[in-house]
């Protein structure tokens, strides 16, 4: 398990909420959309740390997109939980990314993990296209940065 | 905004016929690109696809049996993995047309196959692969389905026999390197 709480260090984790009424069911469980709403939330925050979110797509017309989602559901959670995500970067080249994702109860136990895979999108033009310069050192940064981490966290 | 609910809450179960061939795939569920789905982009977000693919999967689970009284009876069908593949965009006011396959199953676990489709150009949007769990929810562990209901996901099952199985399915997650 990750520990959270490094904020923009190493896991990336920097996301912390309380399960809002709008996520659960009527069990009064968190749906099983909400835990992907959690995972992309805590994955934009990583996006917008490294200046690759709304305003990057503002800016230049180009935006990571969502190509795969992949997620196991480990524990349940309610209403008034907190949730903190930890995020690793797995593997980055300049097109693609893929990203691993723990999120865990306040209690410690792990709720769910999601592995994503992300395109470089040129949104104007359409198509795929690299993410260069700076940008790209910064996430190649990142993935260096987490290098070996994946094994310990587990699959 | 309030809790998740899907279009088909307190709607019940269907009465089986067991009689009834069972479509292959099932088509239990459309639905239309509402404003809150869409994200920055424009776009319906990764997690409004699962919620269209929970919804066409309550259906699922009305139409073996599964509705509110089955589970405050105590039990459910739990999901613990889910793999979505994107392969379109959706945006606002795009009709979405859902098929259900039975991948496989056994007396706990059941194997689904969704597909997402546009409702006029059929163009494949998204597909989700999961699988689920039937769990006893007192005791938060997972125990066999009762006979009628695993009889109903047997005779779905050997009605989706006859589809081919998708390529996206039991694909891992990665990074593909060209040779």
């Amino acid at each position: 398990m990750t520990e959270p709480g490094p904020g923009t260090g190493v896991p990336f984790s920097t996301y912390d909420v309380t399960v809002p009424a709008e996520w659960v069911d009527y069990n009064g469980h968190m749906h099983d959309a909400s835990y992907v709403s959690a995972l992309s939330d805590a994955n934009e925050e990583l996006f917008s740390a490294l200046d690759l979110s709304a305003d990057y797509r503002a800016e230049t017309g180009a935006s990571f997109y969502t190509v795969e989602y992949h997620v196991h559901y480990l524990a349940e959670c309610s209403q008034g939980d907190r949730l903190r995500a930890s995020t690793l970067v797995i593997q980055a080249d300049p097109k693609r990314l893929r990203l691993r994702t723990e999120l865990v109860r306040g209690d410690g136990t792990v709720a769910a993990t999601g592995e994503s895979l992300y395109l470089h999108v040129d949104t104007r033009a359409g198509g795929v296209r690299p993410l260069t310069g700076a940008r790209y050192a910064a996430v190649e940064a990142m993935r260096d940065a987490h290098a070996g981490l994946a094994e310990r966290v587990g699959s | 905004m309030s809790r998740v609910a899907t279009p088909y809450e307190g709607s019940g179960r269907r009465s089986w016929d067991p009689a009834a061939p069972v479509p292959a795939p099932l088509r239990l569920h459309e639905a239309t690109v509402v404003p809150d789905w869409v994200d920055y982009n424009g776009h319906m977000s990764e997690s409004c696809f699962l919620l269209v693919f929970g919804d066409s999967a309550d259906a699922f689970f009305r139409f073996i049996g599964i509705d509110e009284d089955y589970r405050a009876a105590g039990h459910s069908l739990f999901t613990v993995q889910t793999h979505l593949h994107h392969r379109h965009e959706a945006d606002e006011g795009d009709p979405l047309a859902l098929t259900l396959q039975v991948l496989d199953h056994d007396d706990k676990r059941v194997h689904l196959f969704h597909e997402m489709r546009h409702g006029e150009s059929g163009t494949l949007l998204a597909a989700a692969e999961q699988m689920l769990v039937h769990v006893d929810t007192q005791a938060g562990r997972s125990s066999p389905m009762p006979a009628d209901l695993l009889d109903h996901v047997r005779a779905v099952r050997e009605a989706h026999a006859v589809l081919p199985v998708s390529d996206l399915v039991g694909r891992p997650l990665a990074i593909r390197h060209r040779r």
